[in-house]
Order: structure tokens, then sequence, then C-alpha cells
């Protein structure tokens, strides 16, 4: 197995099992991850029915990044990409705005926000990149003629 | 074929979907019309003018029974199990401050569309820590939360309506829920 096939079925790993974990505890309580939700001061009206389908959408991507045939897989990394890049994005405004709240990245009790959420954040993005980079159909070795 | 991006769409619907679904059979689920978003910030000292939701307020127990009869108004007694089966404010759920934490997340869903949350205990002093407890849960400013002076032992010297019984439901909120869905109907 290639060093990089290795890499992609380990990150795949960590970010497929990290989705789903992250996903069932904000399933717990809905109502309370709305309100964190609504804590950020983006989106306070949609708050509830974002509440109710990111955990979902959580689930169903990591799942996917973990069990599906490989075209599927990378599409899971897409779409886990463009969650971690929608989740830093409301994790930077309220960084840079300064308001003092719980991440709600694992539901409730998260902890607050803070640059070591940040890094994590676009730790997360460029784990997905490499998904999407690494995890491709093997290169097939041109035919010996002759 | 599918492209990358149409598969990453078709997860990111199947995901919404589901949780469509699985929050609407839930019933605990968060209900759209009824979520009232905090109307108060946790902006950091420095830069929060914000008012914030009413504090907690210590009634005498005649005029926290004249809250009662309110179907919006929610009675949560704080007092151990043992306590809470020889006696209690009729229509109270249990909600022991010895499992505050996890008993007060379960409270945060049984507030939802109630005006008024009274608390009370074996004192004053218990049912406040977990009435200020709920308060910095819940941020709601148009649900009051009340602490009835005395408790329930002043309560009950005031001769005002009691029930007794085993509490089926000390040990789950999730229990807790099912009880409270009957309502406070029973006031005093």
């Amino acid at each position: 197995m290639r060093r990089s096939a290795v890499l992609a079925l380990l990150l795949r790993l960590v970010l497929g099992a990290l989705l789903i974990v992250a996903g069932l505890l904000k399933l717990r309580d809905p109502t309370a991850f709305a309100t964190e939700i609504a804590n950020y001061q983006l989106l306070p009206r949609g708050a509830a029915v974002l509440a109710a389908v990111l955990p979902s959408i959580e689930v169903v991507v990591g799942a996917s990044l973990l069990a599906l045939p490989r075209l599927w897989r990378r599409g899971a990394a897409a779409a886990a990409l463009a969650l971690f890049v929608v989740f830093t994005g409301a994790v930077a405004s309220a960084y840079f705005r300064r308001i003092n709240i719980d991440c709600g990245c694992f539901g409730t009790g998260g902890g607050p926000i803070g640059a070591l959420t940040l890094v994590r954040n676009l730790a997360l993005i460029a784990a997905a990149v490499a998904v999407l980079r690494l995890d491709r159909s093997p290169a097939r070795r041109p035919a010996v003629s002759g | 074929m599918l492209s990358l991006i149409t598969r990453a769409l078709c997860l990111l619907a199947a995901g919404t979907l589901l949780g469509l679904a699985v929050n609407g059979v839930r019933a605990d689920g968060v209900r759209f019309a009824r979520f009232a978003p905090p109307s108060v910030c946790t902006m950091t000292p420095d830069s929060g003018e914000a008012p914030g939701p009413a504090p907690v307020e210590a009634l005498a127990p005649p005029d926290a029974a004249g809250l009662c009869g309110d179907p919006s108004t929610l009675i949560a007694d704080v007092r151990p199990a043992a306590d809470f089966a020889q006696g209690h404010v009729t229509g109270a759920i249990h909600l022991p401050c010895t499992a505050s934490g996890e008993a007060a997340s379960a409270a945060v869903d049984l507030v939802a569309g109630r005006q008024t949350l009274i608390v009370y205990g074996d004192g004053t002093d218990d049912a406040r820590r977990v009435a200020d407890e709920l308060r910095q849960r819940i941020r709601r400013r148009d649900l009051r939360i009340v602490v009835v002076s005395g408790g329930f032992g002043a309560w009950s010297q005031a001769g005002l309506a009691c029930s007794s019984g085993p509490c089926l439901h000390c040990a789950a909120p999730a229990a807790v829920s099912a009880s409270v869905t009957r309502g406070p109907g029973s006031a005093p």
C-alpha cells in the first residue's frame, strides 16, 4: 500500500470518527445546540433549523467517509471540507468580534472559542483537503508492449 | 457520471432530510416556531452593554401560589426524592439539585414556551442555587424565574395545596419530561 494511501486512510478514519462523534453529541440536546448556534449572532432566526440538520449532516458525512466507495468518499471529503470552512468562518467571526461563547463544536460544553479552536478547525480543513488529494484511484500503469 | 460536487451536495441533502425527519419525530426535538434565540449575548465584559434577563426573584408562598394557575407556569421541586415523595406542591416536577447539571439541561427543554418557572426547595438557598443555574442556561428575557421564600416548609405552613407520592422520574431527566408533558394543570 502506498504511503499516500495509508495517510488518506488514516485521515479518513480520523475525520469520519470525529464527525460522527460531534454529530451524535449534538443530537443529545438539540435545543441547547440551537442556543449555542444563536450565540454566534450570525443566524439567530435560523439557529433552530441548523440545530436540527447539522448533527445529522455530520453523521452522514462522517459515515460516508468511513464506509462508502472511493467516488462517494471523495464527495464526502468535499462535503466535510465545506462544513469545516463554514464552521471555521463562524468560529473566526466570533473570535475576532470577541464574543465570549462556547464553541458548540461537540454539543454543549465544548469549551469557549479561542485561538486553539481556530487552529484546530484550520487543521481539519487541511485534513479534508489532504483526503481529497490523496484518496484517488491509483494511476494506471501504461501497458507494456512488445 | 456524478461529479464530486454533486456527490457532496447529495450527501449534504441526505443529512439535511435525515435531520429534519429525526427532529420531527423526537419528543425533545427543537421546535422551529417556539425556539427563542437568546436575546442577550454573552459578550465579554468590556464590550457588553446589553441588559440581561431579569434576575431570579424571591416571592413569599402566597404570592408564588398566585402564579400557579397559569398554564404557562412550571413548578420545580429541588429537594431530595424522599422529601418529594412525602409531599410536594401540586403539579410540581422533581428537579433535584444533587443532579442539577443534567437535570437542568432537561429543564431547559421543559420551560420552552413557559413564561414562569417557580423553583422551591427545603429553604430559599437550595432553590436559588438551581434557579441561578437555570437563569444562566436560559437567557430568555420573557421567562420569569421565581424562588419560593422559605421553601416547602413555608408553603405548607401557609396552608397551600400539596400532593404526595413517589418520585417516579428522579433518575432520568427524560422521564421528567414525560411527566411534565401533562402540564401543571393542577395548580393550587
